[in-house]
């Protein structure tokens, strides 16, 4: 009776053990048949401070420029510093995770980047007002919070884009203590003219939950050097954005 | 509960565990993956060695993750083979619960290939792969040239897209791949890309008989001694 009693408990949790394995894992269908993936869900809205946002490709300023996103309440937000234009190729990759920055044990309500990687390369890129072709490779890195070439805190921002396809992503913004705002890029190549500047960083991604078809866009990307100038917000030759997630 | 009983509960009760753990681990053996590497050059010939440079590879990525890499390179030199300069390898991917994707993007500047047979003044791959409600797809959108030159073939002037696959011969040498492009996945829940912008494949007759009379070999079959390749993206997406 004793044994049957055990098993009358063990064998339901064994059961429920079997099921909730079925129910926690990824994917429902385990048919080995080609077909649709069913997973897939609308993503909830794009937010500070949990986004995480990855991509890569190329842009070529000043072709295929996002005029509707490039819009003036976010120019005059975050990008009201004025830079000479810089037209050419440019690639790069990016991996940004955003959280909310605590001081003291107490939120302070910014948005900042917890980790980050930002690769941006400039192919014999030209400035204007400037001479000559330059060859750049900068590069941003933040662990923990804080901006590995200057040790400070780095401020972000999500905000709708104005084309209402998406959402954009602002890292560097100016206007968040320390009073420079903005980040540190190391600089690498032959046109480089110091090893280190202030930069910003801005990617949108005009159409979550789908893949990115068409050339160029309908994702963006801009990068901003102070002193190398400003590719403005231009779409995607090739590559894609993804913001992908809390 | 009688004994009998007992027994068909219990083995109903293992059948239970052993479908749900089963279809569990399955499950977890489809789930999404991304793969990403990029180099800019690659030279593997009689001349020299070179392994691929500077790589960048997608490290392992999870969950609702992201993941980027890259790396740098000032210039490579393999005399008589290649050189070139400002090498960058750059991968990122990542995975969401509304597209899962992979980009990758190799750079090379100045490129000189075997002594001047080849030139350009820039090479970009550039591809990247997407999955999501609507299917898997890849894309080599944004790879070019930057004036071109192959010696006795042609040139091309500014930055130019070449149709993929662009098979071209060099005689007494081999033959170079322009484009070259290799898929995979099957479209709907994997996709994948592979692009190398310049694909030189040396090549050397063997065997075959000398024609005392014309001078002509005939007969033999050419055999790939080296390959170098410069500008290699790849990027790969399964759901």
């Amino acid at each position: 009776m004793m044994r049957e009693h055990r098993s009358l408990i063990v064998w339901p949790s064994l059961i429920a053990a079997g099921l909730l394995a079925v129910a926690c894992s990824d994917q429902p269908n385990v048919s080995m048949a080609p077909k649709r993936p069913s997973f897939w869900v609308t993503p909830p809205p794009a937010q500070c401070p949990t986004g995480k946002w990855t991509g890569g490709g190329r842009i070529d300023p000043p072709s295929n420029h996002d005029a509707t996103d490039e819009d003036a309440f976010h120019e005059a937000q975050f990008f009201a510093v004025v830079l000479p234009t810089m037209t050419g190729k440019f690639t790069f990759g990016f991996n940004v995770f955003l959280g909310q920055e605590v001081v003291n044990g107490q939120p302070t309500g910014n948005c900042i980047v917890t980790k980050g990687e930002i690769e941006v390369n400039g192919h014999d890129f030209v400035t204007e007002g400037q001479t000559g072709t330059r060859k750049i490779a900068w590069h941003v890195s933040i662990h923990d919070g804080a901006d590995a070439y200057d040790g400070r805190p780095v401020y972000a921002d999500v905000f709708a884009d104005a084309s209402l396809k998406g959402f954009c992503l602002v890292v560097g913004i100016p206007d968040r203590p320390p009073p420079d705002g903005y980040m540190t890029a190391r600089e690498n190549g032959k046109g480089s003219t110091e090893p280190f500047e202030l930069a910003q960083f801005e990617v949108c991604d005009n159409d979550r939950g789908k893949p990115q078809k068409g050339k160029p866009g309908p994702d963006a990307m801009r990068w901003r050097s102070e002193h190398h100038g400003d590719t403005h917000l231009i779409y995607l030759t090739g590559g894609n954005v993804v913001e992908h997630g809390s | 509960m009688n004994g009998k009983s007992m027994h068909w509960v219990n083995r109903l009760a293992a059948l239970g565990l052993v479908v749900g753990l089963v279809a569990g681990l399955a499950a977890a053996g489809n789930a999404q993956s991304v793969g990403g590497q990029a180099y800019s050059t690659y030279v593997n010939t009689p001349l020299g060695y070179s392994g691929q440079s500077p790589l960048a590879v997608l490290p392992a990525v999870s969950g609702t993750d992201g993941a980027t890499a890259d790396a740098e390179g000032s210039a490579l030199n393999v005399a008589g083979a290649l050189s070139s300069d400002f090498l960058n390898s750059i991968t990122s991917g990542e995975i969401g619960t509304a597209e899962t994707g992979a980009q990758s993007t190799a750079s090379a500047a100045s490129v000189n290939i075997l002594n001047g047979l080849i030139t350009a003044d820039e090479v970009v791959a550039n591809v990247m792969s997407s999955a999501s409600e609507g299917g898997a797809f890849s894309s080599a959108d944004g790879s070019t040239f930057t004036n071109l030159a192959i010696a006795g073939v042609g040139s091309l002037s500014g930055d130019s897209p070449i149709a993929p696959n662009m098979n071209i011969s060099l005689p007494g040498v081999g033959y170079v791949v322009l484009n070259e492009q290799i898929p995979s996945g099957d479209g709907v829940s994997s996709s994948g890309l592979t692009v190398n912008m310049i694909h030189v494949y040396l090549q050397n007759l063997v065997g075959g008989i000398l024609n005392p009379l014309t001078g002509q070999i005939i007969g033999g079959t050419l055999q790939t001694t080296g390959e170098i390749i410069v500008g290699s993206a790849t990027s790969t997406v399964a759901s």
